[in-house]
């Protein structure tokens, strides 16, 4: 918990009013980005963000595996957030369980797209290897190390650049007579296969203090919150999830309002986060 | 298909699975494509199911209520304001305390959402009615207590999480526990460039996306919006006016049920 005298917190919400924040921002102004790849030699794809005092890590880990009964045609993809005590000690115990599910529920909302798979970071019929036996299971773990607010935000752009990352092993398949069996997968571990990212979404939280809305807020300015909307938005400027936090209710207008302004706003991260990409692969 | 068949052991999850799906991208294909293609049930896209709802099934909890949308049956009980644990820190607002479980027998496979999605189904459901509610009820006018929402899926019929959204605040009307509005919500999916209400399990199976909303008529708020699937501008726009919509007439009808329960009591 942030511990606010109630100058300070005049102080931030005054600031916030006159679109001049507390570290000289804007009000629709992130902070500065810094992105590194390959972070973890165990991971098929990783990454590490920075955002200002925030720093998350992703790693995704590709595994064989069965396809459902009810989708033979499709892999599978699992995001988890792990919200470690270093990083703040409300994080300790028990109390790091109920966030870290939060923070995972909403990056599944906002990663994995529909039942059917429309707007979805990765194409699941992509990651099938044999029809209806195997599969690419895709582990997606989100590593909290130090939290300064907008948690959501970093850890989506964390997937994003840890999935532009992520090599897949090619895989041969030895086709056998009989079809029930078993096929004999052999893996490569010469040859990858990379991802196409570029309908990955990028997640803008606007975090509504007092009258106005403000990206990217720390955690003192979280603290001051009334209610958050974070908004997913890909390439295309589609709208991909879409989840709420706070207990205040919204005026329906406002909504709108804010969807227009995180769309705007997500097109620019993603062209920011791109060039990042691309500097942190030729640094590698 | 093809294991069932050939080696002749009875395995109904793998038959049931490719004779569901069948049905499924059938259903896909016309709700994507038609505007007036009937559902399953009969409805026009813009139609809720049938409903009914009671207060007061439960003598023993201080507010209770029940909640049928076609196939899915959930029932509310509220509990309190009492003492908060001993354990709790003191806190001079109230606190709410949600709960949302399935029964084993809600959904086709039996447990499907009481065991094996033990850890997210429940506890996702149970932490997005806290924030749904918590902008609704007034939680300074009980500081020091607690009050205890349960809510339990009786059947699961699809468009579970709105149903138990406007049942509880129904619930917490009958509690008498004090609220600035009742909090109704309505989910749509879409199909295509279709929009669908109040969605069947079928339809949620198999849609490409969904928007949930729950809003209060009276403040003209929306306490909750949560989306999936790809949409754009205009789209979200027309969904949730859509919701919106249909929860206010929701909420007619639950503030009728209310008066007359309270003059059946008098």
């Amino acid at each position: 918990m942030v511990g606010l005298s109630v100058g300070e917190k005049h102080f931030i919400r005054g600031g916030i009013a006159q679109d001049l924040r507390a570290d000289g921002r804007r009000r629709l102004q992130f902070r500065a980005i810094s992105v590194e790849t390959g972070v973890i030699p165990q991971a098929n794809g990783s990454a590490r963000v920075r955002l200002g005092a925030t720093e998350v890590i992703a790693s995704v880990k590709a595994e064989l595996g069965k396809p459902s009964i009810l989708h033979p045609d499709k892999g599978k993809v699992s995001i988890f957030v792990d919200c470690s005590p270093t990083a703040a000690p409300m994080f300790e115990g028990r109390g790091s369980e109920e966030f870290s599910a939060e923070l995972s529920v909403a990056l599944q909302r906002c990663l994995l797209g529909g039942k059917s798979g429309a707007g979805a970071a990765i194409d699941l019929s992509s990651l099938i290897v044999v029809d209806g036996k195997v599969c690419w299971d895709l582990y997606i773990d989100g590593l909290v190390v130090s939290s300064d607010g907008n948690l959501l935000d970093a850890l989506a752009a964390a997937i994003k650049v840890a999935l532009s990352d992520t090599g897949i092993p090619k895989v041969n398949v030895s086709l056998s007579a009989a079809t029930d069996e078993e096929p004999e997968v052999d893996v490569s571990d010469e040859e990858f296969l990379q991802f196409d990212t570029s309908s990955v979404p990028v997640i803008v939280t606007l975090t509504k203090v007092g009258k106005h809305y403000i990206v990217d807020a720390t955690s003192e300015e979280e603290s001051q919150m009334s209610s958050a909307v974070s908004v997913s938005v890909n390439r295309h400027g589609q709208i991909c999830g879409l989840t709420k936090r706070g207990g205040a209710g919204l005026d329906p207008s406002v909504v709108f309002d804010m969807i227009s302004v995180a769309k705007h706003v997500g097109q620019q991260f993603i062209s920011v986060l791109d060039s990042e990409i691309a500097a942190a692969e030729a640094a590698e | 298909m093809s294991a069932a068949a050939t080696t002749g052991t009875y395995s109904p999850a793998a038959a049931a699975g490719e004779k569901r799906r069948e049905r499924k991208e059938e259903l896909r294909r016309h709700l994507a494509e038609d505007a007036d293609w009937p559902r399953a049930d009969g409805r026009s896209f813009h139609d809720c199911r049938p409903a009914f709802m009671q207060t007061g099934p439960t003598t023993a909890a201080s507010g209770s209520a029940y909640a049928e949308f076609g196939k899915t049956k959930v029932i509310v009980s509220v509990f309190g304001p009492r003492e908060s644990k001993k354990a709790m820190m003191y806190s001079d607002i109230g606190r709410l305390n949600c709960n949302v479980s399935y029964t084993t027998f809600a959904t086709p496979i039996r447990g499907q959402f009481a065991f094996s999605f033990q850890g997210t189904d429940n506890k996702e459901y149970s932490a997005m009615l806290h924030k749904t509610l918590e902008g609704a009820v007034m939680l300074h006018t009980f500081p020091k207590t607690t009050v205890d929402v349960f809510a339990l899926v009786l059947e699961s019929g699809g468009s579970d999480l709105p149903i138990i959204i406007s049942c509880a605040s129904l619930a917490l009307a009958d509690a008498g526990i004090m609220m600035y509005d009742l909090v109704t919500s309505v989910s749509v999916s879409c199909f295509g460039k279709n929009i669908i209400i109040d969605p069947t399990s079928d339809e949620e199976a198999w849609q490409d996306g969904s928007l949930l909303v729950a809003y209060m008529p009276a403040r003209k708020e929306i306490t909750q919006l949560t989306l999936t699937g790809e949409w754009s501008d205009g789209k979200i726009t027309n969904a949730v006016e859509l919701c919106m919509d249909a929860c206010s007439k929701l909420c007619d009808i639950l503030r009728e049920l209310l008066k007359d329960a309270s003059s059946l009591a008098e």
